[in-house]
């Protein structure tokens, strides 16, 4: 460093010895000293252009020249604090809004799954004619497991709830039972303990749990000692055998892990009931299609061996990452092209103020360039300015994604798969760090090329302001394209907000207000037995209904529109010998008696069931209109007979309304069929199963808040150790079960508010210039007798010019986006995506904004006085 | 005008002013205005360098090693900086020359092929 120090101290003086010696020359050879001077200069070149050659020689040039810019830079913001922060929040909330979504996309869809190497991780699916993903049975899965050769290992799943009522108070835990081997199919290792052994990995062997590591915290207080140590789970003790790795979560956040051989008999052993999932590690460098192209003849094999239950079913292999991110990977990208169209936006008003500045500016650049600046070296001073004030906005933007995140999840909760690795973390930064630098360089690069071309002489001469014409061409272009933008996003937003709406009106066939439903793990003492189950649940909802303000209550395994499924196949009539797969299937609702009543379903022929519908009396069942209608056509159903598999063939006594069972856009495709059946009718071995699902089902006038303690004093009545849980409202089921429009709308219409802001202050920015650039031109029109209003409806005139063109640029990028969303998802119902109700109203909205914006710049123009304005000419 | 002087010259491929700038020195060493000199007159004026230009190249020299600097007294008695040849420095100027000449030579193949070939 001192010899570059050296170096350059003495340089100055070596060029002003070098242009002495040129002088002496000079004059040596007859020219006047003046003249000498004058030659030698001319011959040397550009001094400080040699001076700062001469440093790069010697320095990394381009940092230093980068701080320099930089505090200059710094100085030159400071100087206009105004326009600094204006465009620091303008690009903090493009930046934060980017970087919100994108930390949301990198966490959902880019980041891998967090097992090892989970690019070969699948899941495996049966399937039947029409339904792509079905369950598989456990003895077909134990085929599978048996037969495939294109996997490295195959587990088996099923989730379930389980009842915790010791050590401590009593819990309801979400759990599932797996085979041995699920750890390490997903290679993940136990951070204590090992996965089940043999032994206890079979029907009647040791009783054997594994927990995670949040259950190890909050009730062992994170203590080695727990392995070994027993819990009571539904009743039964087992024994902790291991304890997981912080974080790990595989599909839903399980607490207690049990061998699915020792769980229920009945998924177990039978082919026919289809309650388990597979999950597979695909052997190295073994493809999708080559296991499913095995797995095909596996399951071909099955359905020769055992054609009654397994004829016409097949396989379908799905990516893991898949499977757990499924369609919302389109919401996602769509929501990622909206905010990026809310940056451009931004990023529009910044570029037009930084014109309107490079104007006010263009006689400090003229003088730089006099002092021989070259031009490379003013484009880049301008760009630092930029990027200086895109960084800073970036900065601010990832508080504010930080802040825009949490305030999703919290609006959100469950809309969302792998929300927990969503977060702010390394790649988000780059990302943030990275869009700011384009983001400076993309607005920065026009008005910084345009301020450099400055013309030396003229903006020199005549003390000029350097604030004649700014760039009105530019500017306008920019704020249609903002207009035509802001239109694209309104629409969007508009035509979810429309499916939304059409969605609250379309009739689920049930009432759903004043109905909360909620879960009760009944106590072990009070479930040992089929019967005594029957007991506890009549006596539970008993005491339910004696609660003032309820005024119906009773319980359903299945509770509409919560995504639970309960299907199965059915015969008219007597059992066919057709295969269960070619069997009409229908969706099974296991309830009580009144549940029909609570839930306001119509009673359309016939009788529902009564407590005198019992296990000893005829098997009855009501079906719903559509099954009515598609088997019995034009007969009475009523009186006929109906086959359910794994049960009794049972007589119809009475048809009921349809209820939207998957959703309330769901066309119905899926198992319209839905068959009613007595919870206490079912068959012994059955009840146990389907009482762990129960929901209980309230009709009340009162809140959550007020019913909910009796509630629960009630149940705690019965016994210590009943947790009443997963307790909703109707209303907040069907809410959540539009979250998949809902969370695009609430963001589109958050965005398209933003766009419409920012847009109105652009217009409202280039107006209100354009009529300080032209106070004389006003004034003289004025003194020429125009009327104020006149002046007025030019100003006007002017923005809704802008706004006309932007609107019809808009329109047509509009028609192509909701083209998009139709494309890729199945966001919208009830509305095309040419709605011109939506169409027309945000056009009118967006004009609205843009005369509101022009409406104060108009009102400036008009109140101009024409003597002021000629005589600061 | 000085720009329109400057497009008439014959300008200078790059690196050569730091060869021509070698080579001027191998001689003796000499100041900046002598070294501008020097390649003027040796090219009887058809190459004039850009006088400012010196200084960037003299610089790069220097940091490289290939020339030295040292203060001295010009012929009319003032204080001056005077440049010189290192050992590497003259080393270099022999690879650099022979580079130049291989150049020369090839484009000078391209732009006059023999006659012969002209012809088939």
């Amino acid at each position: 460093m001192s010899r570059r120090k050296r170096m350059l101290e003495e340089l100055d003086q070596d060029i002003r010895d070098h242009i002495d010696i040129e002088t002496q020359d000079n004059i040596g050879r007859g020219m006047s000293p003046e003249e000498a001077r004058y030659a030698a200069l001319r011959k040397l070149g550009n001094v400080t252009r040699v001076t700062e050659e001469t440093r790069a020689v010697w320095s990394f040039i381009w940092i230093e020249q980068l701080f320099q810019d930089a505090s200059c830079g710094v100085r030159a913001l400071r100087k206009n604090p105004g326009f600094a922060i204006v465009v620091v929040l303008t690009l903090a909330l493009g930046i934060g809004a980017n970087t919100a979504i994108f930390s949301v996309v990198h966490g959902v869809v880019l980041a891998p799954l967090p097992y090892s190497e989970p690019n070969r991780l699948v899941m495996v699916w049966e399937s039947r004619p029409h339904v792509k993903t079905l369950s598989t049975s456990y003895p077909d899965f134990m085929d599978w497991q048996r037969n495939a050769r294109s996997f490295e290992q195959m587990a088996a799943l099923t989730s379930r709830n389980y009842d915790l009522t010791s050590p401590g108070t009593p819990q309801h835990l979400d759990g599932m039972e797996i085979s041995s081997g699920f750890f390490s199919t997903l290679g993940v290792n136990l951070a204590m303990g090992h996965d089940f052994s043999p032994s206890e990995d079979m029907p009647h062997g040791a009783s054997a749990v594994v927990i995670s590591d949040r259950l190890w915290r909050n009730r062992f207080a994170s203590s080695p000692q727990a392995l070994g140590k027993s819990i009571r789970l539904d009743g039964a003790e087992c024994t902790i055998i291991g304890v997981l790795p912080p974080g790990f979560r595989f599909l839903v956040d399980a607490d207690v892990y049990t061998s699915l051989a020792q769980g229920e008999p009945l998924f177990y052993d039978d082919r026919t009931i289809h309650a388990i999932v597979g999950i597979a590690r695909l052997k190295p460098g073994v493809s999708i299609g080559q296991a499913a192209g095995e797995m095909s003849a596996v399951q071909e094999n099955l359905d020769r061996l055992y054609p009654a239950v397994d004829r016409n079913l097949g396989t379908n292999i799905v990516p893991l990452k898949q499977e757990i991110v499924g369609d919302v990977g389109g919401t996602l990208l769509l929501l990622l092209g909206a905010v990026g169209i809310v940056l451009l936006i931004a990023c529009a008003n910044v570029a037009n103020l930084l014109l309107v500045r490079s104007a006010a500016r263009r006689r400090e650049f003229a003088i730089r360039s006099a002092l021989g600046a070259s031009r490379a070296r003013m484009v880049r001073q301008l760009l630092t300015e930029s990027v200086l004030l895109a960084m800073t906005g970036g900065i601010l933007g990832l508080i504010v994604a930080k802040l825009g995140v949490r305030l999703m999840f919290a609006e959100f909760p469950q809309s969302l798969p792998r929300a927990d690795s969503i977060d702010v973390n390394l790649t988000v930064l780059f990302f943030a760090f990275g869009i700011s630098l384009v983001v400076g360089i993309a607005f920065g690069l026009a008005p910084a090329l345009k301020s450099s071309r400055a013309d030396v002489q003229g903006s020199l001469k005549s003390g000029d302001r350097g604030s004649t014409r700014a760039h009105p061409r530019g500017q306008s272009a920019l704020v249609m394209i903002q207009m035509a933008l802001t239109l694209a996003l309104l629409v969007g937003a508009g035509l979810l907000l429309r499916t939304i709406g059409d969605l609250r009106k379309v009739n689920p066939g049930f009432n759903t207000q004043h109905v909360i439903t909620f879960k009760v793990g009944l106590s072990p003492s009070l479930t040992q037995s089929a019967s005594s189950i029957r007991i506890a649940y009549q006596q539970l909802l008993d005491r339910i209904r004696q609660i003032p303000g309820v005024e119906t209550a009773d319980f359903t395994n299945i509770v509409p529109l919560s995504e639970e499924d309960n299907g199965g196949p059915f015969w008219v009539g007597p059992q066919e010998s057709t295969s269960m797969q070619d069997a009409p299937h229908a969706l099974y609702f296991e309830t009580g008696p009144d549940y029909l009543q609570t839930m306001e379903i119509p009673l359309l022929r016939g009788r529902f069931f009564t407590p005198a519908d019992t296990p000893d009396s005829e098997p009855v069942v009501v079906i719903n209109s559509v099954l009515a209608h598609t088997y019995f056509r034009d007969r009475d159903p009523v009186g006929q007979t109906i086959t359910v598999a794994h049960w009794h063939t049972a007589r119809v006594i009475g048809v009921v309304g349809s209820v939207r069972h998957w959703g309330l856009g769901d066309p119905g495709t899926y198992n319209p069929s839905q068959i009613y059946i007595s919870f206490y009718q079912l068959s012994d071995q059955w009840i146990p199963a389907f009482a762990r699902a129960l929901s209980v089902a309230v009709r009340t006038p009162l809140d959550v808040a007020t019913i909910m303690p009796a509630v629960r004093n009630v149940v705690y009545g019965t016994g210590k150790d009943q947790p009443v849980y997963d307790v909703r409202t109707m209303q907040q089921i069907v809410s959540e079960s539009m979250s998949s429009q809902r969370l695009p709308m609430v963001l589109l219409a958050v965005f398209a508010t933003l766009a419409l802001m920012l847009a109105s202050i652009g217009i409202y920015g280039v107006i209100s210039y354009s009529v300080t650039q032209r106070v004389q031109e006003i004034g003289v029109r004025m003194a020429l007798g125009a009327e104020k209003g006149q002046i007025f409806q030019m100003v006007i005139g002017q923005g809704l010019r802008m706004a006309v063109v932007g609107l019809t640029i808009g329109a047509a990028a509009a028609l192509i986006l909701t083209r998009l969303l139709v494309s890729f998802s199945h966001l919208l119902y009830g509305v095309g995506p040419r709605d011109p109700v939506t169409f027309a109203s945000v056009s009118l909205v967006l004009t609205g904004a843009a005369v509101l914006a022009c409406y104060i710049p108009a009102r400036r123009a008009s109140r101009v006085d024409p003597m002021v304005a000629l005589r600061d000419e | 005008m000085s720009t329109k002087e400057q497009n008439e010259r014959i300008e200078l491929l790059q690196g050569t002013l730091d060869l021509l700038i070698l080579r001027t020195l191998r001689l003796r060493p000499a100041h900046g205005h002598a070294v501008a000199k020097a390649i003027e007159f040796n090219s009887d004026d058809v190459l004039q360098v850009e006088q400012g230009s010196l200084y960037p190249a003299l610089h790069r020299l220097i940091k490289r090693g290939w020339i030295s600097v040292e203060v001295g007294t010009s012929e009319n008695n003032r204080r001056a900086k005077f440049y010189s040849l290192t050992a590497t420095g003259r080393r270099q100027l022999a690879v650099e020359t022979s580079k130049w000449e291989r150049l020369a030579e090839a484009i000078g193949r391209i732009l006059r092929p023999p006659a012969h070939e002209g012809k088939s």
